[in-house]
């Protein structure tokens, strides 16, 4: 297995390069090395190194957003301390991203772009109402992280674009959100995953977003159950239903790491958890 | 207070400094000038006719130097049972059939050379379960036997069995009877570092094999018989052995693999190199087999045992290696955990269309000891017992005689299990069922641990040979593949002889200059090596001591003359020369003097120094020195098919502990702490010792919770760590409190008894009898799943 490799010196030039069919992107290569090795796709003579690019790797944090470079290592993220305090349920995701030896040079855009079912990253990203930041020779455009993924490895991106940022609204202070994943052991892909983002305002829930990770084709917001959340106390019949709405989403699979049973079951503990260990919280 | 210098001595391991530096040379490391690299051409079908194999394009691509199948080559037979072939013709039984292989210039080019092969196959019907094998008119995956006799069925023909006492009177005496049936996977034995070999020849045609191998003694004999059906009758196989990363019960047995290598080389008259990467370690080598048991037991109104009767059936895959004879090993827990008399052991091996297997580490004791220990608890609860109580009430006792006839000699199974129940605070915590949902649970374990006689011989043999500078060489027949096993040679050696441990230099094993060993298994390398060791050493010693007579005076004049030359010299205020006549010469830490002197360098003669006066000898023809022993414990070989002999000089017993909180929404299992007390009959080196106990904990608990090749119809789903599941440092995240009982065994050396093994046997079944006790939930199949917790809770209510 021998390809070339190119560190790209520009944005621009990498475009240009992302567009022929004989290269491939690289930013961390912890997905697709693994891919080419399996040989799960199909070989390119040229590897085009996106990692050290200013553009694509710097962090900002402005009045009510945040933006991170696409291929910000998911180390440096975690290290952010506005993740950590304003993004709990970021930070918790990141955080069980492969090893530290991994995090180290996956990227959040890699992340993303590999569009896993279960790519951890995703649920947090979608209850924040992330959007993604797409450009190419044909220009730049913005997409809510909703639309984004499409299967299982697809996404809109179109053939010769890359993804440049992910930008994240940070949450009003009383917002409450949380990461569940079990997996395995330690070091392992997601069975199940759920993301949760709400307020609780007056004894009741507001803003409510769920997404799940790993129980469908693509990692997905489980609007049903928000909507039937969205303005009720929180109480166990609440949960009940909104349990019951959130497994009619969700269209899990069995395969190695677990049934479609027991992965259906997962997310309602997730679910239930998420609220009932708060409930008593800062209403 | 310890008696020795040595042993029992916290002591680093002599081959780790290399290890974890990097220098070390295992068989990736090795290159020979010349040497090819040989790929495999694997099957495409669990069970099919060859029709035709083409390998014109894999013979034009440039940089291959042959291509070789069974059509090509003289036949190779494999197996104790003959049943298999380095390549296959007519007929492929598994997906990891060899029909073809390639010797290119580098590895890349013998692959791809070897998928440009083209076969044709005819699609047969598989058996891919012992109960789809067993069914009448099943097809056969071998209709013939080695012989060319016509097989009516899908049963190996090996057979091991016991029957005791009188079954049906011992259930007529029970007050309580269980019975259920349980099932162990198919799991890996993931070794570190995969398998691989370098096969040469001589211009004589002598055949050097640098092997990833347990055996190199029995693997010699199986290649010499090899280089017979190549039409080198006569000629000789020297297996040389680099460094393991792991063994685990892979090197066990003779593999195609290594028989292709051998093909390879002989056609192209230079070294060829095998190696698998992981996924082929995972799919073309042989794990451990699943296998199910049920087992029925007994017990009195008193909770004493009353009988055990055990049935187990193993998928043997599709050909037949050691892993058929694990039923061999069964019959020691089965027959004599506990006291029980009333025993019948049935066992059941058959072919089936899957990988066939082989051994791994505990050798049936794991897969037979799941069973009983579960059991025991479901009898104890049965019973309204505390099964704790019941363990200690039908303990084995030193002394006694089992209904195998396996001679007990020492025995701390008893205080094994009650420093277990204290370690765990037992009582306290027992029964508890509270809200946390925790709980404890325990289990007991009997192993071999003075050698498992399989073999005409079980013995092992020795040369230590000393150098001129005070070294002495070890030269032993059987394999360090990372349990430490140098490690106890080198302070056995330094102990018996007298010479300090950093002197012994132990060499890994080569069949040219080591002496015959059956092969590093059933925890005896320790054991055995060390044994040995301490004959050889007294031997060595004793020519030594003979000679000191000579030397010793000698040396303490010249030393003493040098001495007096210093104005300030003394004379020593001892009859230095008084004792030297009476022969009451003492060799310890590398220093010969005689009883009773002060400590003056005048009056000590260094090791080195001895050997350099007796080889270069004043007057007269000197000599270098060399001994060997060979140590062969007192043992029989069992009578397999009435499962009855005593096949260890001696046996380890051990229990293990853990406390539990089960999640009863997710059903996840998390291990709070847990707790091994081993009866390892003395502790030789206590880091290497709690090294071989943690590491078989790992095993235990991947064995328990997390660990199953996966297969579809023959085929391997898992064939790599992404989805083959270990437990991680993290899953391990839990106090581990390991304590060793010294018995002192009279067989031992030093007392001490094997304990490659033990440390993984109890485990899976103390951590269901713990589950059971936090939520009332047994569960009767290994990996112990959260899935299966999660289902088994639903079903209950």
């Amino acid at each position: 297995m021998a390809y070339d490799y190119h560190r790209s010196g520009s944005l621009a030039e990498a475009f240009a390069l992302a567009a022929r069919d004989d290269s491939a992107l690289i930013a961390g290569g912890t997905d697709l090395l693994v891919a080419l090795r399996k040989k799960k796709r199909a070989a390119p003579a040229r590897l085009v190194s996106i990692r050290s690019l200013p553009e694509l790797t710097a962090i900002e944090a402005g009045p009510g957003l945040l933006r991170i470079g696409a291929c910000a290592p998911l180390t440096e993220i975690l290290a952010q301390p506005v993740v950590r305090e304003r993004l709990p349920a970021l930070a918790q995701a990141l955080a069980v991203i492969g090893s530290r030896q991994i995090r180290n040079v996956a990227t959040l855009g890699g992340n993303l772009c590999n569009a896993s079912p279960g790519a951890d990253s995703a649920p947090p990203l979608l209850v924040y109402d992330a959007t993604v930041e797409l450009a190419g020779t044909g220009g730049r455009r913005e997409l809510p992280l909703s639309e984004f993924f499409l299967g299982p490895g697809r996404t809109a991106l179109r053939p010769g674009e890359i993804m440049t940022a992910v930008c994240v609204p940070l949450p009003v202070p009383s917002a409450q959100s949380v990461f569940q994943r079990r997996s395995r052991v330690a070091m392992d892909l997601a069975t199940a995953s759920l993301a949760v983002n709400y307020e609780l305002q007056g004894g009741v829930l507001k803003s409510v977003r769920l997404a799940a990770g790993a129980v469908a084709p693509t990692p997905l917001r489980l609007r049903a159950a928000e909507s039937w959340l969205e303005g009720r106390a929180v109480n166990e019949e609440t949960l009940a239903k909104a349990v019951e709405l959130a497994r009619g989403e969700i269209k899990p699979i069995d395969d190695l790491r677990g049934s479609a049973w027991y992965r259906s079951e997962l997310i309602g503990v997730f679910l239930s958890r998420a609220f009932r260990n708060r409930k008593e919280g800062d209403a | 207070m310890n008696e020795f210098r040595f042993i029992g001595v916290d002591t680093a391991r002599p081959d780790a400094p290399d290890k974890v530096s990097g220098r070390a040379q295992y068989i990736h490391d090795i290159t020979l000038p010349g040497m090819l690299w040989g790929a495999i051409r694997f099957s495409d079908h669990a069970h099919a006719r060859i029709r035709h194999i083409d390998t014109s394009e894999a013979e034009k691509l440039p940089g291959v130097e042959a291509v070789i199948t069974a059509y090509n080559t003289p036949e190779v037979r494999i197996g104790f049972l003959r049943d298999n072939f380095a390549l296959k013709r007519d007929k492929v039984r598994q997906f990891r059939d060899e029909i073809a292989a390639v010797a290119a210039r580098d590895p890349e080019t013998a692959r791809e050379a070897a998928a440009l092969i083209r076969v044709e196959y005819e699609p047969l019907p598989g058996v891919f379960s012992p109960e789809e094998a067993l069914v009448e008119g099943a097809p056969l995956v071998h209709e013939t036997d080695a012989r060319g006799r016509a097989r009516k069925d899908n049963i190996v023909p090996v057979r091991f069995a016991h029957h005791s006492g009188d079954l049906e009177a011992g259930k007529r005496a029970s007050r309580h009877v269980v019975e259920g049936e349980y099932r162990v996977p198919l799991i890996q034995q993931s070794c570190m570092g995969t398998a691989g070999c370098i096969a040469s020849f001589d211009a004589r045609g002598n055949l050097t094999l640098v092997a990833k191998t347990q055996i190199p003694f029995l693997a010699q004999k199986d290649f010499n018989r090899a280089l017979g059906a190549l039409g080198l009758e006569g000629r000789n196989t020297r297996v040389v052995v680099p460094a393991l990363g792991g063994g685990f019960g892979t090197g066990l047995d003779t593999h195609a693999y290594e028989y292709i290598a051998m093909l390879l080389a002989w056609r192209t008259g230079r070294p060829v190199k095998i190696l698998y990467n992981r996924e082929e370690e995972f799919a073309f080598l042989s794990p451990r087999q699943s296998a199910s048991a049920r087992i029925r037991q007994g017990c009195d109104e008193n909770g004493r045992l009353t009988f055990r009767e055990i049935e187990v059936v193993q998928d043997n895959g599709a050909y037949t290696s050691w892993g058929a004879t694990f039923p061999s090993v069964m019959l020691v827990p089965a027959t004599s955990l506990y006291r029980v008399q009333n025993v019948s052991f049935e066992s059941k091996i058959v072919y089936t269309n899957n990988t066939y297997c082989q051994a791994m580490r505990g050798y049936g004791n794991p897969e037979i000891t799941w069973p009983i220990e579960s059991s025991i608890d479901e009898l104890a609860e049965l019973a309204g017992i505390d099964p704790f109580d019941m363990r200690l009430l039908n303990c084995n006792q030193p002394g006694e005689t089992t209904p195998m006839g396996l001679k007990i000699t020492t025995c701390g199974l008893k205080e094994c299990l009650e420093r277990t129940a204290a370690s765990l605070d037992w009582k306290e915590k027992r029964g508890r069922q509270d809200a946390k949902r925790r709980g404890v649970g325990m289990a007991g374990v009997i192993n071999v641990a003075g050698g498992g006689k399989i073999y005409r011989s079980d013995g092992s043999g020795i040369i230590l040979k000393p150098d001129d500078y005070g070294n002495v060489n070890v030269s032993y027949g059987g394999v360090e593949m990372g349990q430490g096993l140098h490690s106890a040679l080198a302070l056995t050696v330094a102990e018996a002889l007298g010479i300090r441990p950093e002197n012994v230099i132990v060499n890994q094993t080569d069949t040219a200059s080591c002496p015959w060993d059956v092969g590093t298994h059933a925890s005896r390398g320790a054991f055995m090596a060390c044994n040995a060791a301490v004959l050889a050493a007294r031997k060595l010693k004793a020519r030594l001591l003979e000679w000191a007579a000579e030397i010793y005076p000698q040396e303490v004049e010249e030393a003493l003359a040098r001495a007096r030359r210093h104005s300030s010299f003394k004379e020593p205020d001892f009859d230095w020369r008084d004792a030297a006549r009476r022969g009451q010469f003492e060799l310890a830490n590398g220093i010969l003097t005689v009883t009773g002197a002060p400590e003056l360098p005048e009056l000590q003669v260094d090791f080195g120094r001895l050997l350099r006066a007796v080889h270069f000898r004043r007057q007269g023809p000197g000599t270098t020195f060399a001994e060997d022993a060979f140590y062969e414990p007192p043992t029989e070989l069992p009578d397999w098919d009435k499962g009855i002999g005593n096949m260890s000089a001696t046996y380890a017993f051990g229990a293990q502990g853990v406390e539990v909180e089960v999640d009863e929404e997710t059903g996840e299992v998390k291990i709070l702490r847990l707790v091994a007390v081993h009866d390892v009959g003395r502790v030789l080196n206590p880091q290497t010792l709690k090294g071989q106990i943690y590491g078989a904990l790992a095993q235990g608990i991947g064995y328990a919770m997390y660990e199953q090749v996966l297969t579809d119809k023959g085929r391997v789903l898992n064939p790599g760590f992404t989805d083959y599941k270990l437990p991680t440092a993290c899953e391990m995240g839990f106090p581990i409190d390991v304590q060793l009982v010294e018995t002192n065994d009279p067989e031992g050396p030093f007392g001490a008894k094997g304990v490659g093994e033990p440390g993984l046997v109890p485990t899976a079944p103390a951590i269901a009898n713990a589950i059971f006790d936090a939520i009332g939930v047994r569960i009767r199949d290994l990996p112990i799943t959260p899935e299966k917790i999660l289902l088994a809770l639903r079903q209950r209510r």
